[in-house]
């Protein structure tokens, strides 16, 4: 699989309901060790939302620091973030991704490092 | 989480690969996830990059001709992009410390092809100093 297969896909739940597309992919370094890296980095979850500039540019993490004006600006546009634990995907198809439980039930997206 | 937590479009993608000697390796333009042998989550394996990497992520027309033109430059009948170990990534911070030399890599494909099939044929070529 490649992160291109992920990123843009359509993120569905179990009722057929779109949660939005994957903005981003959360990557936590704690998988097994992987030459002069250390521990590999494990894809830990999907970024979703329904619009896509802010999250590019960081906005869509609601800890991200910038200027107070473009955060005001993108925190309002981007407010529906939300977060897909990689637990909860059941397959990943060609610009589509399923997943189990409610589109409505998806946290935000916590901050990242 | 006990690990560092990097988003991969904002943190990894389109950043600068360095190698060894601090010279210019090529850009991250995908990354290859695989499931370990003993089961779970993906992990990334790779970094893929050069033409035949950024052409899936382009899309439409202008990728079908950019991954054309990259197979037409591989060897052989492979037809995968240049592939970077993750196993030689050293550091990620503004831009992508890699621990060998750039010649080592397969992202230094074309600039090899373009050596052996272009330049070398020029008149003169055998005379330029390494």
């Amino acid at each position: 699989m490649r992160l291109s297969d992920l990123l843009g896909a359509e993120v569905v739940d179990d009722a057929g309901r779109s949660a939005g597309h994957v903005h981003d992919v959360r990557l936590v370094q704690d998988g097994p060790l992987v030459g002069s890296f250390g521990a590999s980095l494990r894809l830990d979850g999907l970024i979703v939302g329904r619009r896509s500039i802010g999250a590019r540019l960081g906005y869509e993490r609601r800890k991200m620091r910038g200027p107070l004006l473009v955060k005001l600006v993108t925190g309002w546009l981007y407010h529906d973030g939300r977060y897909v634990q990689w637990d909860r995907v059941r397959s990943v198809e060609e610009d589509r991704i399923l997943i189990s439980g409610s589109a409505e039930e998806l946290p935000v997206p916590g901050p990242s490092s | 989480m006990a690990g560092r937590i990097l988003e991969a479009g904002l943190h990894l993608l389109d950043r600068q690969l360095i190698d060894k000697d601090g010279r210019l390796a090529g850009k991250v333009d995908d990354l290859e996830l695989e499931i370990p042998a003993g089961g779970g989550p993906p992990v990334v394996t790779a970094i893929l990059a050069g033409p035949g990497a950024l052409s899936r992520r382009i899309g439409g027309r202008a990728g079908a001709w950019l991954e054309a033109v990259a197979n037409r430059l591989r060897d052989g009948d492979e037809r995968r992009p240049a592939r970077v170990s993750f196993g030689v990534v050293k550091r990620i911070e503004s831009a992508v410390d890699l621990s060998v030399g750039k010649a080592e890599l397969e992202t230094n494909r074309l600039e090899a092809w373009t050596r052996d099939h272009v330049i070398g044929h020029l008149p003169g070529a055998g005379d330029a100093p390494e």
